[in-house]
């Protein structure tokens, strides 16, 4: 048998797609299936690279349709797999993810957001955030962790796994182009050695015995012939979504309390956003700072609670509103006005924010 | 005190720009240095400027990858000073190679607009006193002796990695990387 990737904690400075693939191989993904699409190639590179190494396998498919039902069908068998897509690939992974929201399969997607719509760039966005929380002809059934870095991309892929797992619902790690090419420093360790235990995965196929006859027998179904019959379906959908999302919703927040104006904001922008609210805060500025982690489930209360009372939230985020509509759901019914900071398929920086947060409060 | 130091590389496609990003951020990491940096990069494969945004600090961790406002700027060809011109602002430090064109020269900023304006002759003493293919560490060199940040040891060794098998098939040529690097350390001195 082939020893663990990471036997002790490791420093390196690497890209994030570098990461995201020692992540996958460190919470002991057996296979990862994929088509290539800028920036997320890498990741496939890396694993590749990597797999044979480690008795792990690759299957690459004619698009991403493919792609995300492959990794469907491989966890289906009771394995721990995922993919990875970007942009336009993301689009097409939607059919796979919605099935796997209606047969709560574990299905585990890492999407670098690049700029839209269509083509666009092959650079960076945080246009991806509708897709990945609600894209699909249903109700949005999914987990969807928005990474700022590289100790992110590692923590959170680990992680994706075993909620996908445990909950049984298809799990996403949205990182952006950013992260995928960038390259910063981060500590790899062997999930074990945090105490994370790999969430064991079982087959939903292939079981021993005569159905209907030795056991239950069992249906995987995304089809249904009444309207009745699906209401119910939904139903139960819905109320399996609501028995877990408390425990899984995160979020990361500072100087709140005395702070006139909430900056807001989630990935990577978060990095800016949380520079920025220090150097307001070292200028004597009231200025806090809130960052949705999970954007699905969104951090809903925890939000409506930083931003009771407050002068102002501020909405950033390197798209048109993506975000911010999350963000005005959550907390209909307060008045709090929300500004907007958006800037579709480019990067935000500190600085500027520094800027429109004084021209807010000056 | 936070000692962040913005720096942008610009250049054509082959000149380096990415190596020496990649050598000297290593370099920085292993120094102990928060560091980061990301290429840009487009859907072209070849033909457009090459940039590099890096970003180093002892001690703040880095915020987000790309800046606005850049405390150091190389730009080693005519379209690279087109490129770099947004990044300008009054505390930068300007550094151009010498070998680029008049019309190139009209688009640099003036004196008075940044904190310094350097002229190096990086292609110059690259293709008559050592060798074309060490411009780059010459460049390393410059942005070395500017950031003041990580010690030429740390880079010294980064290139010995980088170039183990080359150097030990011909020692002169860690002569003349050295030499080089050297060079450009005096060249904004």
């Amino acid at each position: 048998m082939a020893t663990k990737p990471i036997e002790k904690d490791t420093n390196v400075f690497v890209t994030g797609n570098e990461v995201v693939a020692w992540a996958a191989l460190a919470a002991d993904a057996q296979i990862m299936y994929g088509y290539p699409i800028t920036p997320q190639n890498e990741i496939m590179h890396y694993w590749t690279r990597l797999a044979p190494k480690y008795e792990r396998r690759f299957l690459q498919t004619e698009d991403e349709l493919s792609a995300g039902f492959t990794t469907c069908g491989g966890v289906m068998t009771g394995t721990r797999a995922f993919t990875a897509t970007a942009g336009p690939g993301t689009i097409l992974m939607q059919e796979p993810i919605t099935m796997a929201e209606m047969m709560r399969i574990p299905l585990v997607v890492v999407v670098q957001q690049r700029g839209g719509p269509s083509t666009a760039t092959v650079i960076y966005s945080q246009q991806e955030v509708n897709l990945c929380c609600y894209g699909g002809n249903g109700e949005g059934f999914r987990v969807v962790y928005s990474t700022a870095g590289h100790q992110d991309l590692y923590d959170y892929t680990i992680k994706a796994f075993n909620t996908a797992w445990k909950y049984q619902i298809p799990t996403i790690v949205l990182g952006d182009g950013y992260q995928a090419k960038m390259r910063e420093a981060v500590t790899m360790y062997d999930p074990a050695s945090r105490g994370i235990e790999m969430e064991p995965t079982k087959a939903f196929v292939g079981a021993e015995g005569c159905p209907g006859v030795d056991r239950e027998p069992r249906f995987y179904r995304n089809t249904y012939n009444t309207e009745e019959e699906l209401l119910d379906v939904v139903g139960d959908l819905k109320a399996h979504y609501d028995s877990f999302k408390d425990e899984v919703v995160e979020y990361e927040d500072s100087d709140i309390d005395d702070a006139e104006i909430i900056v807001v904001g989630h990935g990577v922008v978060s990095r800016a956003c949380k520079e920025a609210v220090k150097a307001l805060r070292q200028a004597g500025y009231k200025v806090g700072y809130f960052r949705p982690i999970t954007l699905r489930p969104f951090p809903q209360k925890q939000l409506a609670a930083a931003a009771e009372g407050k002068k102002a939230i501020l909405a950033v985020e390197s798209a048109l509103g993506q975000m911010k509509r999350l963000i005005t759901d959550g907390l209909y019914g307060m008045t709090v006005p929300i500004e907007e900071y958006f800037k579709p398929g480019k990067g935000v920086s500190s600085q500027e924010l520094v800027e429109k947060v004084k021209s807010m409060l000056d | 005190m936070n000692d962040l130091k913005r720096i942008m590389l610009a250049g054509e496609g082959g000149q380096g720009v990415q190596s020496v990003a990649m050598i000297l951020s290593e370099a920085s990491y292993k120094a102990g240095k928060q560091v980061m940096y990301i290429p840009n990069f487009g859907v072209e494969q070849r033909g457009g400027v090459s940039v590099a945004f890096m970003q180093i600090s002892s001690k703040d961790p880095i915020g987000s990858p790309k800046f606005d406002d850049a405390d150091i700027i190389v730009a080693l060809s005519d379209r690279a000073v087109s490129r770099v011109k947004m990044f300008v602002n009054p505390g930068t430090i300007y550094v151009y190679d010498s070998a680029i064109s008049d019309e190139a020269r009209k688009e640099l900023p003036a004196k008075d607009e940044v904190a310094e304006l350097v002229e190096i002759s990086a292609h110059e003493i690259a293709n008559t006193e050592l060798h074309v293919r060490v411009f780059n560490v010459i460049i390393m060199g410059a942005v070395l002796g500017l950031t003041d940040m990580v010690p030429e040891e740390d880079i010294k060794a980064a290139l010995e990695k980088k170039f183990a098998k080359k150097f030990e098939a011909d020692p002169s040529l860690r002569d003349m990387n050295y030499t080089a690097l050297r060079k450009g350390m005096e060249l904004v001195k």
